[in-house]
């Protein structure tokens, strides 16, 4: 059976599309190193616009308004510049409301185009222009550590990793954060506390990596101003250990977390990237391998959800689980030699 | 009719859903038309692969293997037509479900009248409406600009006016969408539908055509108070198709494949349910019911008028979330038959919607997930049926008698007893009258909908060769009394002449025993003008029945079913309930 792979890879090829779905201005070029702050391209992501009448404005007809413009489409104009007129006695004119330009003109109107600051789409990890695609953005290249999440409030930022406790595995409470932590990206084990996140904020920190997270906490971690990434889902997980380990050796470096909402549908998962000096060059990791004898796992749903082990074998009959749900099932070793069937498709592969 | 008579011709329908593709063979097997095999494969439509050929092949590799049939040949790919060893297949249609929904700005004249028909339209197919523009909803045409060009939408429906009727302030609007659209890069310029005031198409050809992507049909509602909805939904569905077409590689194979025999999944059940309610009794419709991992779908037809709803992010995996975010957790909590941490619940749906493929392995998480199901079909039951064709109350929340209702979906199909299934449909549905629950238990009825197009017989054939299991017949009287009153006096006649007689007390759920596929005959006579469908209140009937998988039950438990305030009461409701299913089952 084919199933999806875990990304958390110590060191492993990293290559991400960054681009807006608009048009724009890019700024690098191919073979540029860029750090995740840098701008890749600059775009009026949501252009304002102001329909106006101007054969109103005059008071004339549509025609004759056409005839009194003194713009063409594409003209930038400052807030009172002169777009139509005069006109009668009182040399009557129709002027720019604010900065921006004429987009379309005629039959008496003017569509115009506020100046607006331009979204600018950072890098969002270190790494290497390898190509552009134009107007809109650009491919990026890396090689690090990488360990996606299945829930992201879709915040971004880049910083220092702290690691909260020695391990991931316990409660995030208040009482942990300190001023210590201001300006890095935390990570924990769970939290289930509202008051984390207010306290968090408060600090500030700059993101937060966690484990599992309450549900009922969702509202919250959305409105949050730092980007916030769940690892394993929902409920009071620990981290598992494959994410941790690789989180735990990568304390105190920088670090790219992009907690984007996730999308499998369009490959968009929450993600930590560590960029890493190296000399080798891995392949890209797989996205989808086949569950089979010693492939090691992690298990996604159910009491020993997050926990990880190695299949020892696929069994197979199907079995039925204490649900009533007759499936495929293989029996997994898990840490401290512990033998359990887990169903086939709550088991997702992670690559050694 | 015979087919060893006629020229058969074997078919492969494909269904692309959002996890899994599914392939089914049809062919001629002892002279009728049957299923002969199935393969399944995971969706490749979304990354990374973005090609759903590749999921196509591997389930056909799957079906191959199944019925030792040549279907694939690497180099010319599906074998169409079939060879005269049996290789291949004569044709092949294609249904698709995957992928995000169409994101759409519904524009109509007045709130209460079009844009309440704009979205029955926009809901036939896989849609999010993101924003709706109307006359009275005070924006200037300044805002309405804004508004599209931030939204970006895929799609513009636009409606409203009746034919012949005011024009001046829909061209207001129109000069919005053809504003918003002129400045959009031309890749990024949506499709629009215009399905408004016939009068005005001229001027909407000619102010939209050369900078958009323009579909016109015939006005939804071209007088006051009569709808037709049918060309604008095959419009739509064209349009479905072209988004999908943009979004997924590999569909240009496919519809070379299938000579352009692609269609939504929905509108493929669609056409089934309309199918089946022109042959089957014609006082009562059809329904089919699918309860996805993202989507809930509904249709019912009436003598061939069908009503179709697709209510996207409302399903029992990726769309478990959005059944909760849109209902309550107390509403979900309403068909626990025990009790279940209130933060356990919500985890489990969240952690579901991130995992829909996982299976619930405790009998807590399975409750959760069929509990979902449930809120999945009541919310998108009360929003379709006031729309139907036919209506039996005034408040438009009762289900008017339909027969039979259809049910799809894993939720319903890998339910581990029948029962769960059948409760899913009957609690979240709440038929009326008499009527038979069954279940599409290899997932046939989008394929066969879509087949229906080309070869409407291989569609009869395989219906009446006992494709889908029969759950049960249901006896769902409707009134109100007090619990415990008698309310049904049933005598149910066996073939071998024996009888039994049961009176029905308000607020019971009954199971009388009956084998599967058992014929029987029930008299029914209501009391206290309770209503069981034969012509109006205490009307008693007889009508004939065959047992289902739980025989034949009567649910007296109310219409609609009411809950009690206190949590801890419905839970041992649900559990007396759920012991009545389970003793017969």
């Amino acid at each position: 059976m084919i199933t999806k792979v875990k990304q958390y890879h110590e060191l492993t090829s990293i290559k991400r599309e960054r681009v807006l779905p608009v048009a724009g201005d890019v700024l690098v070029r191919r073979m540029q190193k860029v750090a995740p702050n840098d701008v890749i391209v600059v775009a009026p992501l949501a252009p304002e616009f102001i329909l106006i009448d101007i054969a109103q404005g005059l008071r004339v007809s549509p025609s004759k308004a056409d005839e009194l413009l003194q713009r063409q489409a594409g003209e930038e104009l400052v807030k009172g510049d002169i777009i139509a007129g005069p006109v009668g006695i009182f040399k009557r004119v129709v002027r720019a409301p604010q900065a921006g330009r004429v987009k379309i003109a005629g039959e008496g109107k003017v569509l115009f185009e506020v100046d607006a600051p331009a979204y600018e789409l950072q890098a969002g990890m270190e790494g290497t222009v390898t190509n552009i695609i134009p107007e809109r953005g650009a491919i990026i290249e890396t090689r690090g550590a990488l360990v996606q999440g299945i829930w992201g409030n879709g915040k971004i930022t880049y910083g220092i990793l702290q690691p909260v406790s020695s391990d991931l595995l316990q409660e995030l409470v208040p009482e942990q954060l300190n001023i210590g932590f201001r300006g890095t990206i935390i990570s924990a084990g769970f939290c289930r506390n509202p008051n984390v996140l207010e306290t968090a904020g408060n600090i500030p920190i700059r993101g937060m990596i966690l484990g599992s997270m309450s549900s009922a906490l969702i509202p919250l971690a959305k409105s949050a101003d730092f980007p916030i990434m769940l690892i394993d889902g929902f409920g009071n997980k620990p981290m598992n250990r494959a994410a941790e380990s690789i989180l735990i050796a990568n304390k105190d470096k920088n670090i790219a977390l992009n907690a984007q909402v996730y999308d499998p549908f369009q490959g968009n998962y929450p993600e930590v990237i560590i960029t890493q000096l190296t000399k080798s060059d891995p392949d890209l990791p797989p996205t989808t391998d086949s569950l089979k004898t010693g492939k090691k796992v992690i298990i996604v749903n159910g009491l020993l959800a997050s926990r990880i082990g190695k299949i020892e074998e696929i069994l197979p009959q199907k079995r039925i689980l204490p649900s009533g749900i007759s499936t495929r099932v293989a029996s997994v070793i898990l840490s401290g030699e512990e033998v359990v069937e887990i169903p086939l498709t709550n088991l997702e592969i992670i690559t050694e | 009719m015979d087919t060893t008579n006629i020229t058969a011709k074997s078919a492969i329908a494909v269904d692309i859903g959002t996890t899994i593709t599914r392939s089914l063979l049809f062919d001629v097997a002892s002279g009728k038309y049957r299923l002969i095999g199935m393969g399944t494969a995971p969706t490749t439509a979304g990354a990374p692969k973005f090609d759903v050929t590749e999921g196509i092949w591997r389930s056909l590799e799957e079906l191959q293997y199944f019925t030792g049939r040549t279907l694939l040949s690497e180099k010319d790919g599906v074998i169409i037509p079939s060879t005269q060893d049996n290789q291949g297949t004569d044709s092949m249609v294609a249904t698709m479900s995957a992928g995000n929904p169409i994101s759409v700005v519904i524009v109509g004249l007045l709130d209460d009248v079009s844009l309440k028909n704009t979205r029955r339209l926009a809901q036939t197919t896989y849609t999010n409406i993101t924003a709706e523009i109307s006359i009275n909803d005070c924006r200037t045409a300044t805002d309405r600009i804004n508004l599209l060009t931030r939204e970006r939408p895929d799609l513009i429906i636009i409606t409203g006016g009746t034919d012949n009727g005011a024009t001046q302030s829909l061209l207001s609007i129109l000069e919005s969408v053809g504003l918003s659209s002129y400045i959009l890069d031309e890749s990024q310029r949506p499709h629009i539908l215009y399905a408004g005031n016939e009068k005005l198409q001229d001027e909407v050809k000619a102010g939209l055509d050369k900078i958009s992507k323009l579909h016109i049909s015939p006005n939804i509602q071209p007088l006051l108070g009569i709808t037709n909805f049918r060309p604008a939904q095959k419009e739509l569905n064209e349009i479905y198709k072209e988004v999908r077409r943009k979004q997924s590689g590999g569909l240009h194979e496919v519809l070379s494949w299938t000579e352009g025999s692609f269609t939504s999944t929905a509108s493929a059940l669609g056409r089934v349910i309309r199918f089946l309610s022109e042959k089957y009794e014609p006082e009562k419709g059809v329904m089919g019911v699918d309860i996805g991992s993202d989507t809930t779908i509904l249709a019912a037809a009436f003598q061939g008028e069908e009503t179709l709803r697709v209510y996207p992010n409302s399903g029992v995996g990726g769309g478990a979330a959005g059944v909760l975010e849109r209902s309550s957790l107390e509403e979900i909590k309403r068909w626990l038959p025990i009790k279940i941490p209130d933060t356990l619940i919500r985890n489990y749906i969240y952690n579901k919607s991130a995992f829909p493929d996982a299976v619930p392995t405790e009998e807590d998480h399975l409750e959760i997930e069929l509990a979902i199901a449930k809120q999945a079909l009541r919310d998108a039951a009360l929003d379709l049926i006031p729309s139907l064709e036919k209506q039996i109350d005034s408040t438009g929340i009762l289900m008017p008698a339909v027969e039979p209702i259809i049910g799809a979906g894993r939720i319903l199909t890998e339910a581990p007893k029948r029962y769960q299934s059948l409760s899913v449909l009957l609690d979240g549905l709440q038929p009326t009258g008499v009527t038979t629950l069954a279940l599409d238990q290899n997932g046939l009825l989008p394929g066969l909908g879509a087949i229906a197009e080309i070869n409407p017989l291989m569609t009869v054939q395989v219906i009446e060769s006992n494709t889908f299991l029969n759950l049960g017949t249901i006896i769902a009287p409707i009134g109100i009394a007090r619990p415990g009153t008698p309310i049904l006096r049933i005598r149910l006649y066996r073939e071998d002449g024996r009888s039994i007689t049961r009176d029905i007390k308000f607020g019971s759920l009954t199971i009388l025993p009956v084998e599967m596929g058992e014929k029987v005959s029930l008299h029914l006579r209501p009391l206290h003008r309770f209503d069981i469908g034969m012509g109006g209140p205490g009307k008693s009937g007889k009508v004939n029945a065959i047992g289902g998988a739980l025989g034949i039950v009567v649910d007296a438990r109310g219409r609609p079913l009411q809950f009690f305030p206190d949590e801890e009461k419905n839970i041992q409701r649900n559990e007396v309930w759920r012991k009545t299913y389970r003793k017969y089952s």
